[in-house]
């Protein structure tokens, strides 16, 4: 486990202000953060490569914050691996046993048993140069692992990797988590990696948590507009409360033209957020009188790959993504007519 | 195998077009007409050598005297150039602290100095300060006229090749490939010997090399703060200066084409061990 208090840092006008932060044991933790944001700073300190200003930094209870990194039972991995280009792969791997004086026995037996449980025993001998992006991830990997730390940390670990690899690559690397039992807190500023591999994830925004939780919390329910749109939700509408109803605790928002029924009590100015894949869209009205239903224009869509993306307007502008599925059944074409559908459980109120 | 591969790689520059051969002709260009002229200057001493000269310097006692202090003392020198080249490189290279950029600057001052200017610095601090006086006459270190002179010369004239080639050669070092030694488990000191200094060791082998050629055919302030004193302080450069003021044109330059003969040695010598270091690393 690994738990820092109040850790503050600071390097010519950016600052990491007071943030607190803990990852449970055996947890995989995922700190995310668009580039500039401090990720790679925080895990620099947690591993003792900066020297904090102020803070506690435990693992699994012992102050660490004092200690050199080679006295923190922390592995580290950073970005393009690092490994060490004038020692073949074994002695890659092998390094820190070198250093801390284990036998040559001892030294082979953990080398050979982490590269086989990585899938890289054939290739002990040989140099780490004209290694795959994979192979090398693997490599440094084990050269972190072998020394059975008690955090794992890794900085942007598959940003080198092409697409295609990259969701593998993270399926492997949970795989490995999981098989090691190490508390591991990887550094991204990718989504796809999120929902691949993490059990909790922060976002870190100018050397800030913005929202620390579980992926569902983060997605469903962010904490403010910066964490809604990070986490991609495209519909972020501004409204004003027109009524309140005590019994059913809904609160009726009134935003541009449209009127909605949102869950919970609300007063005076408030923000809604909408996922995209929340959107439903209908050609015919709904039988309850429940669901929150706007008639819309198709403005545009776009083939996104894995969905279309769907641009309604009729006093406000909605983003819907739909299965090709379910847009092939619809039958629509430029301007068509829908029903935007809506549940008051699927929008959700920014806290003030 | 691995030869064929890293000149394939080499090699592998993709010219197409007339364009691209135009470019690359006028690179080779400019290597052939280099590389054309100092072998044309060496063909011209070759032809020009009187075997009787050769013959007499090779005899002589006086110029295998000066060519033996040339080799130890330039090689001394390189000895002790790295031994300050390594530590000076990594601090500057790693360490941020105030004044730095003089520090920096003050490292390459002696590679400016016009040579005369370094025999006549070094003859005046040993022979006119207090400090000077003192290290050569209550110390008993004696430097001016003497043998010991000579690698104090040949250091402060050529240590700065090492320096520079050594900061380079940690500048081009990653950091975090001692972050991540510091994180497996070393010291400092540590990620310096496992890592720093073994990728770095090309570039600081590089700054020998010079250092090594800069000493071994240091001329101007030798004669001016160790003088000339056969069988003494002459070196194998001040050989020919002598041999050539006198009027034995041919004598010196079979002492020259000596010089050219030991070096041409000494380099291939060194950069063989260095490629070999380069090989195994």
């Amino acid at each position: 486990m690994i738990r820092a208090e109040q850790l503050s840092f600071s390097i010519g006008d950016f600052q990491l202000r007071r943030l607190d932060l803990e990852v449970a044991p055996e947890q995989y933790f995922v700190l995310l953060g668009p580039p500039g944001s401090g990720k790679t700073i925080l895990l620099e300190c947690l591993c003792g490569l900066k020297r904090i200003q102020s803070g506690r930094i435990y693992i699994d209870g012992c102050d660490v914050a004092s200690r050199e990194p080679r006295s923190r039972d922390i592995g580290y991995v950073p970005q393009d691996y690092a490994l060490f280009p004038h020692l073949s792969i074994e002695r890659n791997i092998a390094f820190g046993l070198h250093v801390g004086g284990f036998d040559r026995r001892t030294t082979h037996d953990r080398v050979a048993r982490t590269a086989q449980m990585l899938g890289i025993e054939r290739m002990l001998k040989r140099s780490v140069k004209g290694l795959s992006g994979g192979e090398r991830q693997r490599v440094a990997l084990a050269r972190a692992l072998v020394l059975q730390p008690k955090v794992l940390l890794l900085d942007e670990p598959v940003c080198a990797l092409d697409e295609a690899t990259r969701q593998d690559v993270c399926a492997e690397l949970h795989r490995i988590q999981r098989q090691f039992g190490v508390t591991t807190i990887h550094v991204s500023h990718n989504l796809e990696e999120v929902f691949s591999v993490a059990d909790k994830a922060g976002i870190l925004y100018q050397g800030q948590f913005q929202q620390v939780g579980s992926i569902d919390e983060l997605l469903r329910k962010p904490r403010n507009e910066f964490v809604a749109r990070f986490m991609r939700c495209e519909n972020l509408l501004d409204g004003r409360v027109i009524r309140t109803d005590p019994q059913s605790e809904t609160s009726t928002v009134q935003c541009g033209k449209v009127r909605l029924t949102v869950p919970g009590r609300h007063q005076g100015q408030i923000k809604l957020v909408i996922r995209p894949e929340n959107v439903r869209l209908s050609t015919s009205k709904a039988q309850s009188n429940s669901i929150n239903e706007i008639p819309v224009k198709l403005s545009a869509f776009r083939d996104c790959g894995n969905y279309v993306k769907m641009e309604l307007r009729n006093g406000v502008k909605l983003v819907a993504h739909l299965s090709h599925s379910a847009f092939a059944e619809l039958n629509l074409g430029p301007q068509s007519e829908l029903i935007v559908q809506l549940r008051p459980e699927h929008i959700h109120v920014l806290p003030e | 195998m691995r030869k064929f591969m890293s000149l394939s790689n080499g090699s592998n520059c993709p010219i197409r077009g007339w364009r691209d051969r135009v470019f690359a002709a006028a690179g080779f260009f400019f290597v052939a007409v280099f590389v054309g002229f100092i072998l044309l200057l060496l063909i011209a001493d070759a032809l020009y050598i009187d075997k009787k000269a050769v013959l007499s310097v090779l005899k002589s006692g006086f110029i295998r005297d000066a060519l033996w202090l040339s080799i130890w003392t330039s090689f001394a020198t390189s000895f002790i150039s790295l031994l300050f080249a390594v530590p000076i490189g990594y601090s500057l290279s790693r360490f941020r602290f105030p004044g730095r950029v003089l520090v920096d600057a003050i490292v390459d001052l002696p590679v400016i100095f016009p040579p005369l200017v370094v025999g006549l610095t070094l003859l005046i601090f040993f022979s006119q300060t207090f400090l000077g006086r003192w290290i050569q006459g209550d110390l008993g270190v004696e430097f001016v006229f003497q043998r010991k002179g000579i690698v104090i010369c040949q250091f402060v004239s050529a240590a700065s090749l090492a320096i520079r080639s050594s900061i380079t050669a940690f500048d081009e070092v990653d950091r975090r490939f001692e972050h991540v030694a510091l994180t497996l488990g070393c010291t400092q000191w540590g990620s310096f010997r496992r890592i720093s200094l073994p990728l770095a060791l090309n570039g600081i082998v590089a700054g020998g090399i010079l250092t090594w050629a800069r000493a071994f055919g240091l001329f101007g302030p030798l004669l001016i703060f160790v003088g000339s004193f056969r069988g003494r302080t002459e070196v194998i450069s001040t050989t020919v200066f002598l041999e050539q003021s006198v009027g034995h044109l041919e004598v010196a330059l079979a002492v020259a084409m000596l010089m050219i003969v030991v070096a041409v040695i000494a380099l291939t010598t060194i950069r063989l061990f260095g490629g070999r270091a380069r090989v195994k690393s």
